[in-house]
């Protein structure tokens, strides 16, 4: 069936099937994944000047908070909450948006209902970057620029189309038999939706709301153009309060990139399997 | 009300969403392509000559080329690392859960941070990976990666790649582990070692999965700027200078929308033809 191999390619074929080899090979990939995060949050522990010696330490030589202190009396807590009240409000949205829409679309299909479903895909493919001057123009004339509610409308385009998707391959597995069973017993398509559907298919929703949140929370070339100031921009553009033109504050730096990157760490490890099942679900549709 | 009724009202705020937020803008995006606006002169049709400016423009082709080499960079890259790694987890069975959940901790960390991040680690000054490299010997002396164009092109790529190998890696590890165990054995009972059956059953059986990855992932990176613009912001002498940056440049820098707009309609029509390309090979298999 095969042809023999030669010694070579024993020794290599060896090597790979040894059972060692894949704790091997995750070792350094994890070094690789997760050094760069170690070293911010260690660094984010180091007095300013330990920050800037050469040769580089790891550990801090004598662990301090003053950068911690420093980015608390500058403008971050400020873009933190912008960021807050801007994901919040986005995932609201998106939810509110997405999911009457996608349990009209699975459940109650009606005609050009598969169009508008592969207009949201088709939607996925268009750069956000191609509609930045569409979107400059249309917030200019609204007077929404520099504002969370221009932001908020821009960031329910970027994950709209997708969190439809996600949301209906979880409403396309419930069965339509439970919705008749309760729609015998009285309840209107509407209270059937709220009382039975939406209960069952919570693990859903909230993978939803939770790359909703995510993605806003990441957001960072919209709001560097439509925002000016720190009383509106968020975390991702108040990251940049550290980067001067000739010096950077490394500590102060990590200390933000640590907050940047907190909540999406903790949703990782609390509700991972979640966030998986949403972003495969949503990705397989293609 | 007739079902179909119910359907089309409950999902209408969806509908109306995408024809404001979507439809609209994107009449817009093609609209502003073929009319001056500059903030300077009354607003004119100007025909194709927009896209001519563009086109003759002398950072275009350069851009173009710098965001052919960054997109490819970063989809090899990241398939390469997802498949490997995906496959490493794929053969444990102590620590998988711990090996996968540290793998797909760099998702979490926004792409600014993570430019910064890098920036940081390479930095000549202060750089922890820069020292490793230099007392390794791999570079003779301290090198500064940021003004080196090709070291720039491949740190933006390695910056960029760091965060995306987690989704690549989770839709590898996804097909791999829909493969039924019997495919393994029937084969190690014929006498295929681990090369063979990898190459014969796991590569060509995840070929979907890998292929929808790669998709997404290099559709994300032709277009994303985070990373470079907390790196590089194009330089050093435009050596990673793409398109999304000339394309914030005449909106901030020349405040030229018209050439803006062509600019966005050709980087739509790229990814369109791109990405068109690939969904049809993946459907047909």
């Amino acid at each position: 069936m095969m042809p023999a191999p030669d010694s070579k390619s024993n020794i290599v074929v060896r090597i790979i099937e040894h059972s060692l080899t894949p704790y091997i090979v995750l070792l350094l990939s994890v070094l690789f994944m997760v050094s760069p995060i170690l070293l911010m949050f260690l660094n984010s522990f180091k007095s300013m000047a330990e920050a800037l010696a050469w040769p580089p330490t790891v550990f801090p030589a004598r662990p301090t908070l003053e950068s911690y202190i420093r980015v608390f009396n500058s403008s971050v807590p400020l873009t933190m909450r912008n960021s807050l009240i801007l994901s919040l409000s986005t995932t609201t949205l998106v939810l509110a948006i997405a999911l009457p829409t996608a349990y009209g679309l699975s459940k109650y299909p009606f005609k050009g209902s598969k169009a508008i479903l592969i207009f949201y895909l088709a939607s996925r493919i268009i750069p956000p970057i191609s509609l930045l001057i569409p979107f400059y123009i249309m917030l200019s004339m609204l007077n929404l620029i520099n504002t969370h509610l221009g932001l908020i409308l821009i960031y329910t385009y970027i994950s709209l189309p997708l969190i439809i998707w996600v949301v209906k391959g979880f409403f396309d597995e419930f069965p339509k038999d439970l919705i008749d069973a309760a729609l015998i017993d009285g309840c209107s398509r509407l209270g059937a939706f709220a009382r039975v559907v939406l209960p069952t298919s919570a693990v859903g929703v909230a993978a939803a709301g939770i790359i909703t949140f995510l993605w806003s929370w990441n957001e960072f070339l919209y709001p560097m153009v439509f925002t000016s100031s720190t009383a509106v921009g968020p975390l991702t553009t108040g990251v940049y309060e550290f980067v001067g033109d000739e010096v950077i504050e490394w500590s102060s730096l990590s200390a933000v990139g640590m907050f940047a990157s907190l909540p999406a760490i903790i949703f990782f490890i609390l509700a991972q399997k979640y966030i998986i099942a949403g972003l495969t679900k949503g990705a397989l549709k293609l | 009300m007739k079902d179909s009724r119910f359907g089309f009202l409950v999902s209408l705020p969806g509908t109306i969403y995408v024809v404001l937020l979507v439809a609209f803008p994107l009449g817009l995006l093609f609209w502003l392509s073929f009319v001056r606006f500059d903030f300077i002169n009354p607003i004119i049709f100007v025909g194709l000559e927009n896209y001519i400016r563009v086109y003759q423009d002398r950072v275009f082709l350069l851009a173009l080329q710098n965001t052919i080499i960054y997109a490819t960079g970063v989809t090899v890259f990241t398939m390469l690392a997802g498949i490997l790694m995906a496959a490493a987890v794929s053969r444990i069975r102590r620590f998988s859960t711990f090996f996968r959940t540290l793998i797909i901790l760099p998702w979490a960390v926004p792409l600014v941070v993570s430019g910064l991040v890098w920036r940081w680690m390479l930095d000549p000054g202060v750089g922890i990976y820069n020292y490793l490299l230099n007392i390794s010997g791999i570079f003779k002396g301290t090198i500064n990666i940021f003004g080196d164009p090709n070291l720039a092109m491949i740190a933006c790529i390695v910056a960029d790649s760091w965060t995306k190998i987690p989704f690549m890696f989770i839709m590898v590890l996804a097909g791999i582990q829909s493969i039924s165990p019997d495919l393994y054995e029937a084969a190690r009972v014929d006498g295929a070692n681990m090369i063979q059956s990898f190459k014969n059953i796991t590569l060509p059986l995840s070929q979907k999965s890998i292929l929808t990855g790669v998709l997404i992932n290099s559709m994300f990176s032709f277009r994303t700027i985070d990373a470079i613009w907390a790196m590089t912001r194009g330089g050093p002498a435009k050596a990673t200078y793409v398109l999304g940056i000339q394309l914030i440049d005449y909106l901030i820098k020349y405040q030229n929308l018209g050439l803006g707009a062509a600019l966005g309609v050709i980087m739509l029509i790229l990814v369109s033809m791109f990405s068109s390309v690939m969904v049809y090979y993946l459907l047909r298999r």
